[in-house]
């Protein structure tokens, strides 16, 4: 017990006596822990999301559109053929065929679906509207996120479309010129949410109403009203189409189901008479995962940077108590200490540090997993608490734990094998020599002097600092040209319409940009410190050899910006790979972004770094020399 | 002159008086300067009268001083025995500087430190010469050893009146902070 | 006699240096006069914490005073900005150290040629200069080891190079032999006589009585006041024989 009470003092009075390096590297494992939380988080949600909106609204196992204008068929091998609108009879019989066909147990609908614009104040959007009874169906029943279901006047709006429109319960709405109040908002497993609501397979949407060509561009929205609303929607330029909605013995078959029907009931002569075709609910989760996994491929290179951001920094920092630990190692030896109490101890403050750490980056990932997971993809289910599992958590401590014990515990490991004289005597990291640059230095002006001597003292300092500003810009060149793509593939601004897609995307970039740049800015603060901490000594003895505080703030600045510039050269091709790998790995085009805003980041990022480093160099070069040397 | 000296320098084998100043003066370096000539000559001459000292004339010679040879007696070498078995240390004058001091400081006949001080500078001025000198000689010969010796004697007498001028000075009102 | 000699290459009027505020208030320097015409060795003992080393660290432009007014050869230095004083360690003074601060990474004749390539030197006149200053102090053949590979004789003699990289017109030295046996004390004094001889002003700061038997003049220090100043000319002055009891 007073074993356990010795260590814990020793680990507290260690901890309080530097605190700035504590809480830096907190601060640093805790980013990592962040990000690594946030990503468990939606891997979590992406796996069983869509199970719940089909428990939940008991969704229907295949859904059949019908009718409606099916335009050209392309069959290869055929000359394709223009079918136009099939009549009412032909889809009455075909619906009798599908509510007759093996393994179907049980059907909703068929449900009129007419075309329509929706106007919202300027904004204007192509919408499905599916023509509903009032009273709840028992297969395929939309699950209401607020306000009421259907009523004559009043309109659902599928959730994402809403939120793309920017709709709440109560705006007034107009669908083909005539008023409608939004009356709720509703999330259904028959189809994918919006913007992928027509995406294939089965078909492509038919979407013949007239239109500007401005909406031509535009994704399709979904919402429901009641059935005689629907009907009077109808106009012989925009027939209705018709939702079938099935229920199988066996819902694990559903695909085969929809393609063995088609391929046995339907040929080039006898097309399906309907644009859709049959989509079974396999699809439908799958295009419904497909927003979910758009922003994983966001979320994913994102935490790799930023989980080698903080690995700089924790690197820097541990260098920088590596010798400090191998001072502290040196006095318990010498006071008597075994190893086996030198290593408890190093290890329980290593413990505490990371255990503190992870618990901070569980609880800021809980507190921001909300703002991605909950409205993103249609999905039903709280927000917060479940979306971390105490799996997650365990992971994520664990996680922490390594980084940070891998960081630590190895100089201190070094420092506990290395002889206690030389401990004591600050032997332990000696700088290097590095014949070549001191060579190369002296023919240099004296700040640039300086500084490549200073590069040349911790070599491996300076590949840090460059790999860290290659991640920096790397990060800041992937997200401008995600913007660059994005606003290259779809322009809002002439519709007034939000793609959620992009708009989550941007979110999500939005955190992770300010986690990079804050990570950036605590390892080029944390670089800077340590550099100025370490060459203390020398820097007094370059001022008392007649070097003024100028050249040396200068020498320190060209030290950081030295290895900066190839680093920061290094990120713009990094960057711009990084993305295109993320888009798809190059199935999707990738658009460049200007050169004036690479040059930009590029240099903006410098910028950072040599502001950064100013200010300890400034206040490290004007200690007074005499202190410095005599302590030393 | 010290007799055993002389003694000693002779137990090798016989030599002639000019010898005998040619050999000290090696010995001595720049400190043999201050040596009087005559002195040894005096130093055998009583030698001689208590029958340690024995002179071989060199046949032919006429009665000249540093003509005769010497040699040891008997009684002359069991006296060089017996000087080279002592162990006592040249005197230091420790003891009538101490009670010099003190002698002042009860009398009220002197600052104490002041007669402190003025010892330090003149021992400062020998070290300072005796340092000249050593650093004049070649090194390795016999003469720097010794000046060698007389540097770092003058040292040691420096630090024990450091310690005395520390004893001696009466402490100040505490105007100055700790140290 | 000596207002026919050069001005004072070194002068202070009223020096202080305090630390710490009220109840604890260090003087570590109490209102000091120096006068150093150049060409002179001027030597400052004193017991430990008597603020000697402090002293040398104002003279040489490492601190600043809290009062007081110093000049270097006519310059005033103790309101100077810190590049002003920059320049000042770099051209005018030269320092020695007791724990030499020699860059453990360089070679001794690199750590030389620094003061003169932070000048502004070219490469090559610098390095030549500090071939020369290797000489000098009798260690040509160690131009290219390491601080790690010299002894701590040879160490200081690099230092003492190095202060003298930009022929400086003072050279202070705090303690230059506090950490080295007597033999390499030897080759630092023999050092010290020889930049005398050429006509150095040199401030030494010891409390080793044989390095202060090199100076012309002698100041005691004690709590940060002087409390001596002697010529150290004079003395037996030749008579060594009465050193060892040889004139009697």
């Amino acid at each position: 017990m007073s074993r356990a009470l010795l260590i814990s003092r020793l680990v507290a009075r260690d901890l309080s006596r530097r605190p700035a390096q504590a809480v830096l590297m907190v601060l640093a494992i805790t980013a990592a822990s962040t990000v690594l939380s946030l990503a468990l988080a939606l891997h979590g949600v992406t796996s069983q999301p869509y199970q719940h909106t089909r428990a939940a609204t008991r969704g229907p196992d295949v859904v059949a559109q019908l009718g409606g204008p099916v335009g050209s068929v392309h069959i290869p091998g055929h000359p394709s053929r223009n079918i136009g609108v099939p009549p009412l009879s032909v889809v009455q019989a075909e619906v009798r065929s599908l509510i007759k066909a093996a393994g179907v147990t049980g059907h909703g609908g068929p449900y009129p679906v007419a075309s329509a614009i929706l106007r919202l104040g300027h904004v204007a959007a192509p919408v499905e509207a599916e023509g509903r009874g009032e009273a709840p169906a028992a297969l395929d029943q939309p699950y209401l996120t607020g306000g009421s279901w259907v009523r004559p006047g009043g309109i659902v709006l599928e959730r994402t479309f809403a939120e793309a429109l920017g709709a709440s319960v109560g705006d007034r709405v107009t669908l083909d010129g005539r008023p409608y109040t939004v009356a709720g908002i509703a999330v259904t497993a028959a189809s994918a949410p919006y913007p992928n609501m027509c995406f294939p397979p089965g078909g492509e949407c038919g979407f013949d109403a007239p239109t500007s060509s401005a909406l031509s561009a535009v994704n399709i929205g979904l919402a429901w009203v009641t059935e005689p609303d629907a009907r009077s929607l109808a106009s012989a330029a925009a027939p209705l189409s018709y939702f079938l909605d099935l229920k199988l013995k066996d819902p694990a078959t559903a695909q085969q189901f929809a393609s063995h029907y088609v391929a046995s009931h339907y040929d080039a002569a006898h097309p399906f008479p309907g644009a859709g075709g049959l989509t079974a609910w396999q699809s439908i989760a799958y295009n419904d995962g497909l927003l979910v996994q758009d922003e994983q491929q966001v979320l994913t290179p994102g935490a790799w940077l930023l989980g080698l951001l903080a690995l700089g920094s924790v690197a820097v920092l541990a260098g920088g108590r590596m010798s400090e630990q191998a001072t502290r190692v040196g006095l318990l030896k010498a006071v008597g200490a075994t190893p086996g109490l030198v290593a408890r101890v190093l290890l329980a403050e290593n413990v505490v540090l990371a255990l503190v750490a992870a618990a901070v980056g569980l609880l800021a990932g809980w507190l921001a997993a909300p703002m991605i997971t909950s409205p993103g993809a249609g999905l039903v289910g709280a927000p917060g608490a479940p979306s971390i599992t105490a799996a997650d958590a365990g992971l994520v401590a664990a996680v922490a734990l390594v980084v940070a014990l891998a960081a630590t515990l190895a100089p201190g490991i070094r420092a506990a094998r290395v002889s206690t004289v030389t401990a004591l005597a600050e032997q332990v990291r000696r700088p290097r020599r590095w014949g070549a640059l001191i060579r190369i230095s002296r023919r240099l002006p004296a700040p640039l002097l300086l500084g490549v001597r200073v590069i040349a003292r911790r070599p491996r300092r300076a590949v840090l600092t460059a790999a860290s500003v290659a991640v920096t810009v790397t990060g800041l060149i992937a997200v401008l040209a995600f913007h660059a793509t994005a606003d290259a593939r779809y322009n809002p601004a002439s519709t007034g319409l939000g793609d959620p897609v992009v708009d989550r995307d941007e979110q999500m970039l939005v955190v992770l940009t300010v986690a990079l740049v804050g990570l950036a800015v605590l390892n080029a603060i944390v670089t800077a410190w340590a550099t100025v901490l370490e060459t203390r000594r020398s820097s007094a003895l370059t001022r008392a050899l007649g070097a003024s505080p100028r050249q040396l703030t200068s020498g320190l600045l060209a030290a950081q910006l030295l290895p900066a510039l190839p680093g920061a050269v290094l990120g713009i091709p990094l960057g711009l790979g990084l993305f295109a790998l993320a888009n798809g790995g190059g199935a999707r085009t990738t658009t460049i972004p200007s050169a004036w805003w690479l040059i930009a980041a590029m240099l903006g990022t410098m910028l950072a770094v040599a502001v950064l480093t100013a200010l300890p160099a400034r206040i490290g070069a004007r200690r007074p020399i005499a202190a410095v040397l005599t302590a030393a | 002159m010290q007799q055993e000296v002389v003694l000693a320098l002779l137990a090798k084998e016989p030599s002639h008086g000019y010898q005998l100043r040619a050999r000290l003066r090696d010995a001595l370096g720049p400190l043999g300067d201050a040596m009087n000539g005559g002195q040894i000559y005096v130093t055998l001459g009583r030698l001689e009268k208590t029958g340690q000292v024995v002179v071989e004339r060199a046949a032919g010679m006429p009665d000249r001083p540093d003509r005769k040879m010497y040699a040891l007696t008997a009684a002359g070498q069991r006296r060089v025995a017996d000087w080279l078995a002592e162990v006592n240390w040249p005197k230091p004058d420790l003891a009538e500087f101490h009670l010099k001091l003190l002698a002042a400081a009860a009398a009220h006949l002197a600052d104490p430190v002041a007669i402190v001080d003025a010892q330090r500078r003149e021992l400062l001025r020998r070290l300072r010469d005796a340092q000249r000198a050593a650093m004049a000689e070649p090194r390795e010969s016999e003469a720097a050893l010794l000046l060698e010796g007389i540097v770092l004697r003058l040292q040691a007498d420096l630090r024990w009146l450091e310690a005395c001028e520390r004893t001696w000075t009466k402490p100040k009102a505490s105007t100055r902070g700790e140290r | 006699m000596s207002e026919t000699m050069n001005q004072s290459m070194l002068r202070a009027r009223g020096l202080r240096k305090e630390y710490g505020r009220e109840a604890s208030l260090v003087r570590a320097v109490d209102g000091v006069d120096v006068d150093v015409p150049a060409g002179e060795t001027l030597a400052v003992m004193g017991p430990s914490g008597c603020g000697k080393s402090t002293l040398l660290h104002l003279l040489g432009g490492l601190d600043r005073p809290s009062a007081g007014e110093i000049w270097l050869d006519g310059q005033r230095i103790d309101q100077m900005s810190e590049r002003g004083m920059a320049a000042l360690r770099r051209d005018a003074v030269g320092f020695v150290f007791q724990a030499f601060h020699l860059m453990d990474e360089l070679t001794a004749v690199e750590n030389i040629e620094l003061p003169a390539l932070l000048a502004g030197r070219s490469p090559r006149a610098a390095r030549r200069r500090a071939t020369e200053l290797l000489d000098q102090v009798g260690l040509a053949d160690r131009a290219r080891h390491l601080p790690a590979q010299l002894s701590g004789g040879q160490r200081q003699r690099v230092a003492i190079a190095r202060a003298l990289a930009n022929s400086p017109r003072v050279v202070l030295a705090d303690e230059p032999t506090g950490n080295l046996d007597s033999e390499a004390t030897l080759d630092v004094l023999q050092l010290f006589e020889s930049l005398h001889e050429a006509g150095q002003t040199l401030v030494i700061v010891t409390h080793d009585a044989r390095i202060a038997a090199t100076a012309d003049r002698l100041i005691s220090m004690r709590d940060g006041a002087f409390v001596d100043n002697t010529r150290l000319t004079g003395g037996t002055a030749g008579n060594l024989g009465a050193l060892v009891g040889l004139d009697g």
